[in-house]
């Protein structure tokens, strides 16, 4: 007895040992040869990867193969992260471009480091006593500019623009990390001066701007929901050497700037450089969740404008929510491809968008490409707004999320002793489109999409589009004017999810549809990862993405996370994306959507992927900044990805 | 009634506790474990602590009362059930393998002690 019980004991041992080294050895240390990738190397240098959005690398190096040996070439901490009340989010892109990889912090610092090490070049300071002015520490990166015909024995013949967000921009030497003094006023523009219309806040510069040959193109973010009227949006065409402003787009229309504001261009630019065309991406007007004091015209409001790069002139502009009162900016630079359809190559774009649908449209023309249909929503019940009699639907490509939503999650509601279907029960929900109320409607999609801020990936040589889309529907209830200051005074934000909207009817209200244990209320999944053939319009695949981490604990992969950033895609047949709930990045087979690979960063990589090759060997860069929205957890790490020598 | 009880497996119990233990400090602490901070892994660390004090107490105190005795078998199976339980949804096969470890330990216990029982009462048959 007392020997088998030992052979038991040591075999356990054994188990244990074994599984302890599994545990902590490096994933795949195995050493392959690699294949060489036909360039020496491959550059990543815009916030898309390139100017179409595309966020496609032509590296090969990487395969599905072999993508399981991929472990970590290099890792840096910033130091730029803090939580509390002055927490940081960071979506940041690496750039990498001049043989270096550049990256902004959310504590208004640049970045430039070796791209085979890691090791820091230098760091530019955009001054530390810079204070967030309305959204808190935020940035999403640096743009990067060069000279077509460089001066020799000239400096700032390649710049990279760090924005803050009180509004101000910085050019700076990308090889000595030093300020342009040409650039603006001794290096800095404050793009606050060019605002004077009811500027309410200053504007926070957290997307870097789109570039096309000499001449920067910039929008910027607002402080939404508290103010009926607030900075109207603008775009700016910025001369990328002097600083000097080329020309302004106005977004809403100059009679209507006493009753709205914002509407204002947050997210990434595209540009297509046969053209000289940008694409803007425009948010929705305020007060967000009430237009009873809005209800004229404004066309280029959550919209997608085709302007000329060189002029700001409107070439085409195409309204994709009327009548905006769900607050869903479209909010992703569309990506740029030319379709083969019947016969034809169509310059296209994509634009997707919280609603969850994917509009295909002629880039040159703004027609679409796949049909567009006005269809009939849920009239509006709150006295003094008259919603959209219609809303534009598209069938082909298939809506990321279904058109109703969600059921009431058993287990959520069970354990929540049926607060979740009590809840639901009374409020308004008709679906996608469902009105905000004063009685509480669960809004579906939710301001959180959709389809958030990265928008989706292309692989311009077979036309295959990947893009993670959440399913996450909330709570908007509108409180009357009357009630909103008995409760709340005269604050602009409170408890519960108040927002002021000072100045028209109404307050509102935004909570998260969760039960008392903090449960989603709706059935999973939350958040998938799709794909699509964009020259049929038809899916390829749809799989639940990420995995939700609370308290540690990993819920099932079939429930997927809500996710915030994007997928790139590789040439060779790869997809690369953190985006999710849990700290984990991933790599997944283009073909399948099965995940072939997975490591664990420091918090959510809540941004997208760079992809690089450098002296030969190919790197997938991730800022990890995490995000308040998903989890608690911050970083400040940047981290590549390699496979072994 | 005070019995002597054996203490057969409690030093696997220790061992996987310790193990456990170890791992969720070095979880709590370690962001590339993806667990750094999290209630999850301090959970399973408390757990482990507790169980390594019930399984001291069951290596070093086999002269026990018989609550005692079911306290701690009943015990340190609810304790290795559910560090298992969050061993596999913290990912952890680590705390999992110490689960296993100690359900071994407890399982020699538990079947060493019954054993031990048997031959008392045909040693006490015998004499009849």
């Amino acid at each position: 007895m007392k020997t088998k019980m030992k052979i038991l004991g040591l075999a356990a041992l054994g188990a244990v040992a074994a599984c302890t080294a599994l545990y902590l050895t490096p994933m795949g240390a195995t050493a392959q040869s690699m294949m060489m990738a036909a360039a020496d190397s491959q550059v990543w240098d815009a916030f898309g990867g390139n100017q179409e959005a595309q966020k496609y690398s032509t590296a090969t190096q990487i395969t599905p193969d072999n993508v399981k040996n991929l472990k970590r070439a290099w890792s840096i901490h910033t130091g730029d992260v803090s939580s509390g009340n002055k927490a940081t989010t960071w979506g940041a892109t690496p750039l990498f471009a001049n043989n270096t990889v550049y990256i902004g912090t959310p504590r208004y610092r640049a970045f430039a480091v070796e791209p085979d090490t890691g090791k820091v070049k230098w760091t530019y300071s955009a001054n530390g006593n810079n204070k967030p002015e309305n959204q808190g520490y935020k940035n999403r990166g640096v743009a990067y500019w060069q000279a077509a015909m460089p001066e020799s024995g000239k400096t700032c013949q390649k710049m990279v623009y760090l924005g803050t967000m009180d509004g101000e921009l910085h050019g700076i030497d990308a090889d000595t990390g030093k300020l342009c003094t040409g650039f603006g006023k001794g290096g800095i523009v404050d793009v606050n001066a060019w605002l004077k219309t009811n500027s309410k806040w200053k504007i926070g510069l957290i997307q870097p701007p789109a570039v096309y040959k000499d001449t920067l193109i910039l929008g910027w973010a607002g402080n939404d929901w508290v103010y009926k009227t607030a900075n109207p949006g603008t775009v700016y065409g910025i001369d990328a050497r002097t600083g000097a402003l080329k020309w302004t787009f106005n977004i809403i229309p100059e009679d209507q700037l006493n009753s709205t504001g914002t509407a204002n261009v947050w997210a990434g630019i595209s540009v297509d450089p046969a053209t000289g065309l940008a694409f803007l991406p425009t948010s929705s007007p305020s007060p967000n969740y009430y237009g009873g004091d809005r209800l004229k015209e404004m066309p280029y409001v959550t919209a997608t404008v085709a302007v000329k790069a060189e002029t700001g002139e409107v070439v085409w502009s195409r309204q994709l929510v009327h009548h905006d009162i769900w607050d869903v900016d479209i909010n992703s630079a569309p990506t740029l491809l030319d379709i083969k359809k019947d016969g034809q190559t169509i310059p296209a774009l994509i634009q997707a968008t919280k609603m969850g649908f994917l509009f295909v449209l002629n880039r040159n023309t703004g027609e679409p490409v796949y049909p567009i249909e006005e269809r009939p929503v849920p009239a509006s019940d709150v006295p003094g707004e008259v919603a959209s009699k219609t809303q534009p639907y598209v069938a082909v490509p298939r809506p990321t999320i279904p058109d109703t939503t969600p059921p009431v999650s058993k287990l959520a509601d069970i354990t929540s002793f049926g607060q979740c279907s009590r809840w639901k029960a009374r409020l308004r929900d008709e679906g996608r489109y469902t009105p905000p109320s004063i009685r509480g409607s669960i809004s579906w999609p939710a301001t959180i999409g959709g389809v958030e801020w990265g928008g989706g990936a292309l692989d311009p040589t077979t036309n295959t589009y990947v893009v993670n889309s959440d399913r996450a529907p909330q709570v908007y209830t509108l409180v009357p004017r009357a009630e909103a200051n008995k409760t709340y005074g005269d604050a602009l934000r409170g408890k519960g999810g108040y927002a002021a909207q000072a100045g028209s009817a109404y307050g509102f209200k935004l909570e998260n549809f969760l039960n008392m244990w903090g449960m989603p209320c709706w059935e999973p999944p939350y958040g998938t990862l799709l794909s699509y053939d964009m020259n049929s319009g038809k899916l390829n695949w749809e799989k639940p993405f990420g995995q939700v981490q609370k308290w540690g604990f990993y819920m099932p992969e079939s429930w997927g996370s809500i996710t915030i950033g994007a997928p790139v895609i590789t040439k060779s047949g790869l997809v690369f994306i953190g985006a999710s709930m849990d700290s984990r990045v991933r790599a997944i087979d283009l073909k399948s959507g099965n995940v072939l690979w997975k490591a664990i960063v420091d918090a959510p990589a809540v941004a997208q992927p760079a992809v690089y090759t450098y002296k030969g060997k190919q790197y997938v860069a991730f800022a990890v900044g995490g995000n308040g929205i998903l989890t608690p957890r911050l970083s400040d790490q940047l981290v590549a990805f390699a496979l072994p020598n | 009634m005070t019995q002597r009880h054996t203490t057969r497996g409690a030093w696997l119990i220790i061992l996987g506790s310790v193990m456990a233990g170890a791992i969720s400090v070095y979880d709590f602490f370690t962001p590339e474990t993806g667990l750094i901070g999290t209630g999850g892994v301090e959970l399973t660390g408390i757990a482990a602590g507790l169980m390594f004090l019930a399984a001291l107490t069951m290596a070093l105190k086999p002269v026990r009362g018989s609550f005692l005795q079911g306290f701690l078998v009943i015990a340190v199976l609810l304790d290795i059930i559910g560090s298992s339980v969050a061993g596999y949804f913290l990912e952890s096969p680590v705390i999992m393998a110490a689960q296993a470890l100690a359900l071994i330990g407890w399982l020699m216990n538990v079947i060493g002690d019954a054993a031990d029982r048997s031959v008392e009462t045909d040693e006490v048959e015998d004499e009849d």
